[in-house]
């Protein structure tokens, strides 16, 4: 398919200029290392004081912050780059450049920047989550597996969905700035399972902010604590946002080419 | 005599900088074993300036102006050399120094972006210590003379160039400094608010007899302000003395202006052809030709009226920036 | 002396307009950075309730506090970031400050003083919120509130040194990043801005003991929060008055040394 070829393109060329500036890759690992070390006193320094917290024990929470990092790097790598570059041109007028391409704009503004050197937050969030299942201490199958990767897909896709949302209104409203600052603050709360925050905050970050499928969800598969409906309750809901979003964004381009015009 | 308000003395500064090579290799390389290189961006500068001259300080891109304007407002420390001015060595930065004087760069950081410059203005009597009573009538007569009536009431973002240009000029003089060092202060803006510009400063050095070092790339800025020039080039000091000065020694050529009775005789054989305009023809001649071409011209010809006229400062500027060779070498 | 309360009135007045000018964004920034306290407040609220009401000396209630009282301090202690220092380098700002006959770190101080003064006021909401959704245990006497009130300007102080001299390491390196989050690490770790210290194992304490972190966050938040008695509150004062001496001592010599670099080689 054309669009696919195009974002494998457009990742090669991103991860090829990237690849120029290797000591990134350090001050990156540098960067990780120093958030997971902090992660790991603070997960230290709870089960020094209590031998689970709402019902995780350590080696589920390790799982959550492995998943938490890694869906924070899939989401720096790619969403918030083009997000963030999606608000910049619709400011400044260059977006128009998007639009003369012959390709779906959409596909387009979403896959146009890769910060490759942040993807080193997956690779350690990876490891992170495969030591957490090795200590699991109890039987992982197949099924598992396969239902962890398709709610980390589905996760993924929600945060995309909020964050394009969010970048359609650029069309509207010309200051999105703070909401890369806003949306980094919040998705910190995602280091814990949403289960345990109060229920308005743990609706909160549910349904405002999509942290909870994005992080709690995949570790829920993970440490089978997930029932069949709500994963496809999940897969549902992605199918949902998707369309609503596409809608969205059709009406907000319409609005853009009306408005400079 | 009096005593000079700035003088240089064999000023020089050198700068030492890495050595680049291409490729990783050689970037790799240079993280352990670094390359360096002398680079003379002032060599060996004298010059004294007296109160209340307006002096223009010339030189292509990269000649060392910004280099001698930082180390006379004490930002840099000569290499060698001496510097004083008002007395005192600018790189002690003496707050008593300070005060008396100002740098206005391209860089615009007088003013606070989001505020009236009002706010700033407050803000300058503040840092300077300027008496209230001198801090009003100094702002009033700004206002008044470049006419920022209503430009000071808005926020600095909302003015175009030329206007934030103005503010941030009244901004940098409100401590009525002694000495202004202005480096391109009308550069990008149009030729109404240069001309506004200049006669500001013009009437600034008037009334408070200040003295003003001034670089710019508009020749019109120093022919209206500078009675003196000093031109720098590679680091060097090529030229000090009155404009006059520069255009006799330097320019090498003279425009002969012809009108003649019959327009068909071929005027190519005297000098340069530079326009015809219906019946007078503009010639071009070396300027130690000009009195034989012209005894010529009005031997051989029915003239009706004759002009020998300096070339443009500009084309003579050009023309000495185009040089590459330092003083000595040049033709005398 | 007059003179540089001029000058800090005036620069006050300029923060505050600036503070207000940017509202919208503040609020923005102040809703995600309160995320940080109220997930240490869950957790640690949450194993609290379930170890019969208090862990390591702190109950629920009392947790809730410490986090409440931290995002007011963290709303006073953010100053100037080091990496601004590069931008301020590149487009000649720094010149600009080395010209005004006044030492620069005047201008931050007096600035940020006013921001940190407007912010506060913009953050009474969101604490008005937070003090409703989790009901913190508090009741501070007036000695209390009076030493909070001096502690929270010294923690401003304290970090404010600190965050100047690691801008102005700018000067030898382009990698200020990388040092500026090794101090934020060190910060989280052993200024209580995780965890209350007594939480941490007693070497932790006794580290943190020779360092400077805890008083710009857990010395106000325990002052307010009635953790000290009289003599621990006015002994911490004055344990911050020597890291802010302290502080003015080093910032001299870096400094010094910064402006003998930059005049010789300019920007």
């Amino acid at each position: 398919m054309h669009e696919i070829r195009l974002a494998w393109l457009f990742f090669r060329v991103g991860a090829m200029n990237e690849l120029q500036y290797r000591v990134n890759f350090f001050l990156q690992l540098f960067q990780s290392v120093l958030a997971i070390g902090t992660g790991l006193v603070s997960l230290w320094l709870i089960f020094s004081h209590t031998s689970s917290l709402h019902g995780w024990n350590p080696a589920q929470l390790l799982i959550v912050m492995g998943v938490f990092t890694l869906m924070g790097g899939v989401i720096q790598t790619t969403i918030q780059p083009n997000m963030t570059q999606l608000i910049e041109d619709v400011q400044q007028g260059t977006f128009d450049y998007v639009l003369t391409k012959p390709a779906d704009a959409q596909v387009l503004a979403s896959i146009r920047r890769v910060e490759i050197w942040q993807s080193v937050d997956v690779l350690t969030g990876v490891i992170i989550v495969l030591i957490g299942v090795l200590r699991l201490q109890s039987q992982f199958g197949i099924g598992r597996a396969v239902t962890f990767l398709l709610m980390l897909v589905v996760g993924a896709l929600l945060i995309y969905c909020f964050w394009m949302i969010l970048t359609t209104l650029a069309f509207w409203v010309t200051s999105m700035w703070h909401l890369v600052e806003l949306f980094a603050g919040v998705y910190n709360a995602g280091r814990y399972p949403v289960g345990i925050y109060p229920g308005w905050l743990r609706y909160g970050l549910t349904v405002v902010v999509p942290v909870a499928f994005a992080v709690t969800v995949p570790s829920e598969a993970l440490t089978g604590r997930l029932d069949t409906k709500t994963v496809l309750g999940a897969v549902a809901l992605s199918l949902i946002l998707v369309t609503i979003t596409r809608v969205f964004w059709s009406f907000g381009l319409r609005r853009y080419s009306g408005a400079s015009a | 005599m009096v005593k000079p308000v700035i003088h240089v003395d064999q000023l020089t500064k050198t700068y030492v900088i890495p050595e680049r090579e291409g490729g990783l290799k050689a970037a790799l390389r240079s993280l352990v074993h670094r390359k360096w290189r002398d680079v003379k961006a002032v060599d060996h500068i004298s010059f004294d300036i007296q109160p209340g001259e307006v002096v223009g300080f010339l030189g292509p891109n990269g000649a060392g102006k910004t280099t001698t304007l930082k180390m006379l407002s004490g930002l840099l420390h000569p290499t060698s050399g001496e510097v004083t001015v008002l007395g005192f060595v600018p790189q002690r930065r003496d707050k008593a120094y300070l005060k008396q004087i100002t740098l206005v760069m391209g860089n615009r950081n007088q003013l606070q972006w989001d505020l009236p410059a009002l706010d700033s203005f407050e803000l300058n009597r503040a840092i300077y210590r300027i008496p209230t009573r001198q801090f009003r009538e100094t702002r009033d007569e700004f206002i008044e003379l470049l006419d920022l009536q209503d430009l000071v009431r808005k926020p600095v973002r909302n003015l175009s160039l030329g206007e934030r240009m103005k503010v941030e000029i009244a901004a940098s003089l409100l401590q009525r400094p002694q000495v202004l060092y202005l480096d391109e202060p009308t550069i990008g803006l149009d030729v109404t608010m240069q001309a506004r510009i200049r006669s500001f400063i013009a009437e600034y050095n008037r009334r408070h007899d200040a003295t003003v070092l001034l670089t710019s790339h508009y020749m019109a800025d120093v022919e209206a302000l500078c009675k003196r020039v000093i031109v720098i080039h590679h680091g060097h000091l090529l030229f000090d003395g009155s404009l006059a000065d520069l255009v006799a020694r330097f320019a090498a050529f003279k425009t002969i202006g012809v009108t003649l009775e019959d327009t068909s005789a071929d005027l190519s054989r005297y000098g340069e052809i530079m326009s015809v305009d219906s019946d007078r023809v503009t010639l071009r001649v070396p300027k130690t030709e000009t009195p034989r071409v012209t005894a010529r011209l009005l031997a051989d010809l029915p003239v009706m009226d004759l002009t020998v006229e300096e070339p443009l400062i500009e084309d003579v500027i050009r023309q000495v920036f185009a040089q590459e060779a330092p003083l000595e070498e040049l033709p005398a | 002396m007059t003179a540089y309360f001029d000058v800090y009135r005036q620069l006050m007045k300029i923060g505050v307009m600036a503070e207000i000018q940017y509202r919208v964004s503040t609020y923005f920034y102040m809703i995600g950075m309160i995320t940080e306290p109220v997930i240490y407040l869950v957790v640690w609220s949450t194993i609290a309730r379930s170890h019969g009401g208090s862990v390591g000396g702190y109950t629920a209630g009392q947790f809730v506090a410490y986090y409440i009282v931290w995002t007011l301090v963290r709303n006073v202690n953010i100053v100037f970031t080091p990496y601004g220092w590069e931008d301020r380098i590149r487009t000649g700002q720094f010149s600009a400050m080395l010209l005004r006959p006044m030492h620069p770190i005047h201008w931050d101080l007096a600035f940020f003083a006013g921001t940190r003064i407007m912010s506060v006021i913009m953050w009474l909401p969101l604490a008005a919120i937070l003090v409703i959704a989790f009901r913190p245990t508090i009741s501070p006497t007036w000695t209390q509130v009076l030493v909070f009130f001096f502690a929270i300007w010294g923690a401003y102080l304290i970090r404010s040194f600190n965050q100047w001299m690691l801008g102005l390491v700018t000067f030898w390196t382009t990698r200020v990043g990388a040092v500026f989050q090794l101090y934020i690490t060190a910060e989280t770790l052993l200024s209580g801005r995780l965890v209350p210290l007594s939480l941490m194992p007693h070497w932790v304490q006794v580290l943190a003991d020779f360092l400077p972190f805890q008083w710009t966050f857990q010395f106000p938040i325990l002052a307010l929060i009635g953790k000290l008695t009289t003599r621990q509150l006015f002994l911490g004062l004055a344990a911050q008055l020597g890291w802010i001496l302290g502080g003015i001592f080093l910032l001299q010599l870096v400094w010094a040394a910064c402006l003998r670099k930059y005049s010789a080689v300019g920007n």
